[in-house]
């Protein structure tokens, strides 16, 4: 059966008459830019974008040349992350942070001599005993929180929002800095084989960050093949280089390390102490950062999503330990040193010792800086997402919310490049600089996703809580340790900033809460059977600069919304009011509505000045009639926007200051100049009340 | 030949998307405007121009995806949505009115009795039309 309803607003039924009796047919036609969906709702189609100007077709074909063309909401969803293409995207900033992580903590020990660098190998393993560590706790974050969210879900919770929000907090200046370390280690990776990109890193960088905004802009998170290539073209490289640096090293055939541009002397500047030995471990430390990405992501991987993302976790854990002890161990045997400049990674002087400058160090170099670069994609997809949830929960602006054309959070993707530009830009794209504000955030989330945990098995006591407890318990020492390490070790260097903001930005979601928290309270209708509030006709004050066939319309429209409207004139001189007067009396007067009176005032302005005097009348008349004010502007819109230019535009700047005017209604009546029917003299034409208005004068 | 408008009736069966694709292929070389159409058919029991919701939903969808294999196809293609007591007479109509040259019409194939059936609406296109009419079976499931 059927089910039938009234004819709907935008569609047409035209019945035709058929070739024979009885053959009508009835032509349903739809307009072009929205379509019937399902239970008698449109759909706008891709013709209610078109844009109808020539300029607006110009930049709208612009725009879909950088940013592609817009995508429904139904496009959403279709792809799903199989356990390959998931270690490929979601560990890539795990797995890169291995290009760099032994370097860091060199350059530290460095500071206290050349003998001071055999430390790095013990350093490392702490490193990879906390990563270890990290990792069997994320497989707990991915079991209970397959929704995804990683530690702010968890802290959110386990442990209630305020946790939930320093945990937010302290991912977002991470997601940041993972963009901002992660292009500038990619730009010196670049850097070691093309010496001329070291002099403009920051440039370089800056073109890069800008090239991802772009292309997450326009949704490539979604290719998942081309940033799942890269990861695995590391692995390849570095395992091979890794394999043959081994088994040479095994062998016996230890080969001498290349020296960088400006290697460290060899001399101490600082004393080998337990504080400086610890600055080390904060400093490689970095090697950890987007362990968090795989928990996060989990709802984009194929079912059964819990373990799949707990496999791929492990695999990232064991990758990335295996390159990172591995560079470490080979670092150490050969006795490769960090350049002094960051004009050399670590990574491209080792791997020159090993295989020399030829066709094997370019793939190595190459893809470590691919890697590298679309490791900082994890932020651009992390910090959209979290922002978007916070959004949602009412932490942050509404707009971090809303999806563009092509399915991207584009204000989250906008307001991270930004940000990232700026901290690249004041550190001077330095890896090493950037590192001491680095970690700080990832160890804090980890600290409290840990500490929610052990609350969770605690209050619940599910089966194997024990043993969990035990797990999550080491995890939030572990990282707990690491993050006090972090922060004291490095606090001198730059973690300070870090320190400061985070508070501060804690501070600022709370304060956003508040504020929508007290909106929803004032707006909120809770009871839907409340009735319409009534509304009495308002006093409506229509400023009349001229007596032309725009402020006609706007009067005849002022009053066939209230019997009360009053006419505003402002004039610079007696003269000028007096001659106002008398066209009004002669021209308009009482004629606009045969039944309804409007008054006019007129306003002297010896100083010429037009929005205040305005502006105290309407304060005036508001006091004197309570209740709301409409104020009704006839704005005169030319054809062409260079025409702008040569209109005083006085509608937008009283609009502009009405804006926050309390109780006030501003109603805008355009006119639009047709020249076609504007510029014939005509005896009479109807105004949009229907009432018989005189026409006659120049259109202004 | 060349053909400045093909008419292309649709009615949800799998022979649609080839139809498409077919008149795609005749169009390019005149530049043919192509329109397809989806009747529905009112029962005598109610008004002609009722609002029939299921029916509706199911002629935009099937009208919006024969729309994307135009597009798929390299082609464009209009639609048209109608509602008439017989969908044959109402694509005739249809056809003499907006000066169609072609109809291009899809069998599904289905057998009665052993034989191929034509269905009645092919049939009456056939015969009735004003202007040429191609009709496209398809072809034996293997």
């Amino acid at each position: 059966m059927s089910d039938e309803r009234d004819e709907p607003t935008l569609e047409q039924r035209i019945e035709r008459p058929g070739r024979r009796i009885g053959d009508r047919y009835v032509r349903i036609v739809r307009p072009p830019e929205f379509r019937r969906g399902r239970g008698g709702t449109y759909v706008a189609t891709p013709e209610a974008l078109a844009p109808r100007t020539g300029s607006g077709r110009f930049y709208d074909s612009l725009r879909r040349l950088v940013f592609g063309r817009p995508l429904t909401s139904e496009s959403e969803g279709a792809e799903r992350l199989s356990k390959k293409t998931g270690l490929g995207v979601l560990a890539s900033d795990n797995i890169s942070s291995s290009a760099y992580a032994t370097e860091e903590a060199m350059r530290i020990l460095a500071l206290a001599g050349a003998s001071a660098l055999a430390l790095t190998m013990p350093v490392a393993i702490a490193i990879a005993v906390v990563l270890a560590v990290v990792v069997l706790s994320q497989t707990q974050v991915i079991r209970t929180y397959p929704g995804g969210g990683g530690s702010y879900a968890v802290a959110k919770g386990e442990l209630g929002m305020a946790a939930g929000v320093v945990v937010a907090s302290a991912l977002l200046l991470d997601y940041v800095l993972t963009v901002a370390v992660s292009i500038a280690a990619g730009v010196a990776a670049i850097g070691s084989f093309v010496p001329a990109v070291y002099d403009d890193r920051v440039v370089w960088g800056l073109a890069l960050i800008a090239l991802l905004a772009v292309g997450n802009l326009r949704g490539i998170r979604e290719a998942g093949i081309i940033f799942s290539a890269p990861t695995y073209v590391y692995l390849v490289a570095m395992a091979g280089m890794l394999a043959y640096g081994i088994a040479r090293v095994v062998l016996g055939d230890v080969p001498a390390a290349a020296a960088p541009p400006t290697p460290f002397s060899g001399g101490a500047t600082e004393a080998l102490t337990v504080f400086l030995i610890l600055r080390a471990f904060a400093s490689g430390s970095v090697a950890l950062t987007g362990a968090e990405a795989v928990a996060n992501g989990t709802p984009s991987l194929k079912p059964p999503e819990a373990r799949n993302g707990v496999i791929t976790v492990l695999l990232m854990g064991t990758f990335f330990g295996t390159i990172f002890l591995g560079i470490t161990f080979l670092a150490t045997r050969i006795g490769a040193l960090p350049d002094v400049h960051e004009a050399e990674t670590l990574n491209s002087v080792l791997t020159r010792s090993l295989v020399g400058v030829g066709p094997y160090y370019y793939l190595v170099q190459v893809s470590t800086a691919v890697l590298l670069i679309l490791a900082a994609n994890t932020g651009f997809t992390g910090f959209p997402r979290l922002a978007s949830v916070l959004a949602d929960d009412r932490f942050m602006p509404r707009q971090f919310a809303f999806r563009g054309e092509r399915l991207a959070f584009s204000t989250g993707i906008v307001a991270l490049a930004v940000v990232a530009a700026v901290v690249l830009v004041a550190f001077g794209g330095s890896v090493t600089a950037l590192i001491p504000l680095y970690t700080i955030g990832v160890f804090l989330a980890f600290t409290l996703a840990q500490s929610g945990l052990l609350r969770r098995w605690y209050r619940r006591r599910e089966r194997g809580w024990q043993a969990r407890m035990v797990l999550n318990g080491v995890g939030a020492t572990a990282t707990g340790v690491t993050l006090v390490v972090v922060a004291t070790t490095k606090f001198t260097h730059g973690a300070w900033i870090v320190l400061l903001v985070l508070p501060l930005l804690v501070l600022l979601l709370f304060s956003i809460n508040k504020h929508y928290r007290s909106v929803a309270d004032a707006l909120t209708v809770e009871d839907l059977d409340e009735e319409l509030p009534r509304s009495e006709p308002p006093l409506v004050v229509v400023p009349v600069a001229r007596l032309d066939r725009a402020a006609l319309r706007a009067l005849a429209f002022a009053s066939s919304m209230s019997p009360d409207v009053r006419a505003v004139h402002i004039a610079t001189s007696e003269a000028s009011a007096a001659e106002f007067r008398l066209r009004w009396d002669r021209w308009l007067g009482k004629r606009v509505a045969a039944d309804r009176e409007i008054r006019l005032d007129l306003i002297q302005s010896p100083f010429r000045a037009l929005l205040q005097p305005l502006l105290r009348y309407i304060d005036r008349i508001s006091e004197q009639e309570p209740g709301p004010v409409t104020v009704l502007l006839a704005e005169y819109v030319p054809r062409r926007w260079w025409e702008f230019i040569l209109h005083s535009q006085t509608a937008l700047r009283l609009k502009a200051a009405l804006l926050f005017r309390p109780d006030t209604v501003v109603i805008d009546v355009p006119y639009h100049f047709r020249s076609d029917l504007d510029v014939r003299p005509r005896r009479s034409a109807t105004a949009g009340n229907g009432a018989k208005v005189p026409r006659g004068g120049p259109p202004t | 030949m060349a053909y400045k408008l093909i008419l292309v009736p649709l009615a949800g069966s799998a022979v649609d998307p080839d139809v498409v694709r077919l008149a795609v292929t005749i169009a390019k070389p005149s530049k043919a405007q192509i329109v397809g159409v989806h009747v529905i058919e009112v029962r005598w029991n109610m008004a002609l121009d009722a609002v029939l919701e299921a029916e509706l939903d199911k002629g935009e969808t099937l009208l919006a995806a024969a729309a994307a294999v135009a597009q798929q196809a390299g082609g464009h293609m209009d639609t048209e949505l109608l509602q008439a007591r017989e969908a044959s007479a109402a694509i005739i109509d249809t056809a003499r009115e907006r000066g169609a040259d072609l109809v291009l019409m899809g069998m599904p194939y289905r057998k009665r009795l052993g034989r191929v059936s034509v269905g009645r609406t092919v049939e009456e296109v056939y015969l009735g039309a004003p202007c040429a009419v191609l009709a496209y079976r398809q072809e034996e499931p293997g």
